[in-house]
């Protein structure tokens, strides 16, 4: 054999042998099966927790295999996703081989009953009535038409008058619905991750914002302002929270209002693709009132903070601002300290100091020659939004429908024909015979195909 | 409350109507049979009425939202199902020896209920959505046709074995030899499995739309979505293997059981053991 020759053919079986490997039934069985396993592993390991956790819950030489496995955020490891990938390309291999037989079965009708046909009917039966052929053919056609539903199609051959029946031709299209809406869920979830992006944002009452940070650590510009313009929360008698809800407005940049919506959970505000979802709420101080004293313990006089502004302290050389605050401030033994804010210090020359100023306990309030107490506190409310861009999500739900219609289709629809000879026999009577095919669900189609044919017995 | 009063009655029908399916078992009686069918569906209207009596007084509190949102409720709700689930099936194909086995089901299920707080608590925020209703009841109706399907599978494996036993085979006297057919038993485990895959499916997105609309992420991995797919996929298997390889009988029946102890692992396992958003079990 020449060389070439040789080598197409070792390509051609390699072929074959890569979409047998494909078109296996087995395969998928097994990569459900592995799929499903996989999955478990994630639910028992908790994914996506912060490095410290797993150090906390493991010995480190296992917390830096899994991460090495790629156990820790596992449904985005290469293994994962090649066994979606392997699924994915499953399914096209699937639908490749299937293809020519369904729209075969689809085509292909056989309006006439002949002999071929008849052996593999499904409960054929003949009967003979001495009525007219007309009056025959009249009355079976009314039983039958309630049963497969519209006309027949009527050919005449020689010797005989033949009745085809047909319903649910397109249910033969499920197992393209059911497959392939598989491959537009992954479309839509990888459209999703590609060229969306999902953020969170806080907003203080009245401010807006028009630029949110996003989760893969890049900040996100708007088109457009949101502002918001109220936050409430109300709560049922026993305390556990009822409503959150956020009055938000859509500015053009020019500070035009387009658009407002009182977005709650389950209940979020959508503008040119992107959505804003009610997330969490919290409150910041507006101002807080320090009174600072100095190193002997007497007092300085008392100094007002505003939020995010650096302002002089009484009688003194550095200047604070107030940047954060903590309601519940867990202290590094996880005892719980109450309120803090989160000042800096600011000394000429020297390096800025960021301290914890504890509103319950001025006890850890001192720092350098300075120790300040909490007066009073002007708070505003927060809200936190989730803001999302997904442009894939609508392939999603269109995936899912075509599944869910797939899925019905396939489980409780079928291909069914029927079919009705009316000829004479030798006798001279008429002789009718009837029978059914279908392609799923044969034992109920043959209870429906009989009780048919028991009622044409009872024509006379 | 008039609810836990209907509860308790219910409760008091199921176990009655099990009695009867094991009396029925035990003698075979038509009459016997049809009064144990009649009592459990009596059962399964006393409970619909409790159910509904608990959403009535849920308004009357001032809550008003549909009792699906706790342990109690689930467990209560996922009792009727597989005892109506597993009615429509006996009227179906005839199975009503396999009734003094899967009507106890109903009965365990009720009891261990009433051992949960009954409290009607109101929703947090996340759980007020119309999806709610869709998607709990489409899980639970899938789940009771699995429970239903794990129920004639564990019934096929004995049947069989029965069958198989030469020495035995002509014995109707003895338990197994009352059961329904096995080729009916194989038939309806996979007919439920039939009705629970799209149900569970569309439980599964209605979730996935849900969470969508609340958090902006239909699909998060969190232990409740992925055990649910799971399950997905274990029964998905499950039907190519039948579909496309002929799977039936015994190896169909044991991926049916399995199937049903993942099932059981997403409702009761997830919630007791796991962590995540669904968390209403450790509440
Ligand atoms: C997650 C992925 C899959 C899902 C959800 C799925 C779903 C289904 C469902 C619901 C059926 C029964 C409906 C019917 O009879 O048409 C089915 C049948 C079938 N599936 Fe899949 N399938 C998946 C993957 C695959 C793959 C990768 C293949 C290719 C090997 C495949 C091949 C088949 C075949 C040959 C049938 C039988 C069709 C028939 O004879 O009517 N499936 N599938």
């Amino acid at each position: 054999m020449p060389e070439d020759r040789k080598k197409t053919e070792v390509r051609a079986t390699l072929v074959d042998t890569i979409w047998d490997f494909f078109t296996s039934l087995k395969l998928v069985i097994v990569l459900l099966l592995i799929l499903s396993i996989i999955s478990v592993a994630g639910t028992v390991i908790e994914q996506n927790k912060p490095l410290q956790e797993y150090y906390r819950m493991f010995k480190p030489e296992t917390v830096e295999l899994f991460n090495k496995l790629g156990l820790l955020d596992m449904y985005h490891s290469w293994w994962f996703t090649t066994c979606l990938a392997l699924l994915a390309l499953n399914i096209i291999a699937c639908t490749m081989e299937r293809y020519p037989f369904i729209i075969r079965g689809m085509k292909r009708q056989n309006p006439v009953l002949d002999d071929k046909l008849e052996a593999g009917l499904t409960n054929p039966a003949t009967v003979t009535y001495t009525l007219p052929p007309e009056q025959v053919e009249r009355r079976l056609a009314a039983m039958t038409e309630k049963v497969f539903s519209g006309r027949p199609v009527v050919t005449e051959t020689e010797t005989a008058r033949h009745l085809f029946y047909e319903k649910g031709r397109y249910t033969r299209l499920a197992f393209f619905l059911t497959h392939l809406s598989v491959l537009v869920i992954f479309v839509g979830a990888i459209v999703g991750s590609l060229a969306g992006f999902k953020g969170y944002v806080s907003i203080h009452e009245g401010e807006s914002i028009s630029a949110v940070p996003t989760r893969s650590g890049g900040n996100r510009e708007l088109n457009f302002t949101v502002k918001c313009n109220s936050f409430q929360v109300d709560f049922y008698p026993n305390g556990m929270p009822k409503d959150y809800r956020s009055d938000l407005s859509v500015l053009t940049k020019d500070g035009k209002e387009v658009l407002r919506k009182t977005i709650r959970v389950n209940d979020p505000l959508d503008y040119e693709g992107i959505t804003f979802y009610q997330s969490s709420y919290g409150r910041l101080p507006e101002a807080v009132t320090f009174e600072v004293r100095g190193k002997d313990g007497s007092t300085l006089g008392t100094v007002s903070s505003p939020f995010g502004k650096q302002v002089d302290i009484p009688g003194g050389a550095i200047k604070i601002e107030t940047l954060d605050y903590r309601e519940h401030f867990h202290l590094s033994d996880g005892s719980e300290a109450g309120p803090v804010y989160g000042v800096n210090i600011i000394r000429p020359g020297a390096a800025t100091e960021g301290i914890w100023v504890s509103e319950t306990n001025p006890a850890m309030n001192r720092h350098g020659d300075y120790t300040f107490l909490v007066k009073e506190a002007k708070f505003s409310n927060f809200t936190g939004l989730q803001v999302n861009k997904d442009p894939g999500v609508w392939l999603v739900w269109t995936g899912s429908l075509m599944l869910v219609a797939g899925i019905l289709m396939a489980f409780f629809l079928s291909h069914k024909k029927f079919w009705i000879r009316i000829r004479k026999d030798r006798k001279g009577r008429v002789e009718v015979t009837a029978g059914g095919m279908t392609n799923k669900n044969k034992h109920a189609f043959a209870g429906e195909v009989k009780k048919l044919v028991d009622g044409f017995r009872e024509v006379s | 409350m008039t609810n836990s009063l209907l509860f308790g009655i219910s409760i008091f029908v199921y176990f009655f109507s099990m009695v009867l399916y094991v009396s029925y078992l035990a003698f075979r009686s038509d009459s016997l049979g049809r009064v144990a069918t009649g009592v459990l569906w009596a059962a399964v209207g006393v409970e619909t009425a409790a159910i509904l009596m608990r959403w009535y007084e849920s308004y009357a509190l001032g809550i008003g939202r549909a009792p699906l949102t706790n342990l109690y409720e689930s467990l209560v709700f996922f009792a009727l199902t597989v005892a109506v689930v597993y009615l429509l099936m006996e009227r179906k194909f005839g199975i009503k020896t396999a009734g003094a086995f899967v009507t106890p089901f109903p009965f365990l299920i009720m009891a261990y209920a009433s051992l949960n707080p009954k409290d009607i608590q109101p929703l947090v925020p996340a759980l007020q959505s119309n999806w709610l209703i869709s998607h709990v009841v489409t899980c639970f109706i899938g789940y009771a046709a699995f429970a239903v399907s794990f129920g004639v599978s564990f019934l096929y494996l004995f049947k069989v074995r029965a069958e198989r036993a030469p020495a035995r085979r002509h014995q109707g006297t003895t338990l197994t030899g009352y059961l329904p057919a096995s080729d009916v038993l194989d038939e309806v485990g996979y007919k439920t499995i039939a009705i629970g895959f799209p149900l569970l499916t569309i439980g599964i997105i209605t979730g996935a739309f849900w969470a969508n609309v609340a958090w902006g992420t239909y699909w998060s991995w969190d232990p409740k979505e992925t055990w649910s797919l799971i399950v997905w996929l274990i029964y998905a298997a499950y039907l190519h293997a039948r579909i496309t390889k002929g799977w039936k009988g015994t190896k169909a029946a044991y991926l049916s059981i399995v199937g049903f102890m993942a099932t059981l692992f997403c409702y009761l396992g997830v919630n007791l053991i796991l962590s995540g958003l669904h968390s209403y079990g450790g509440a």
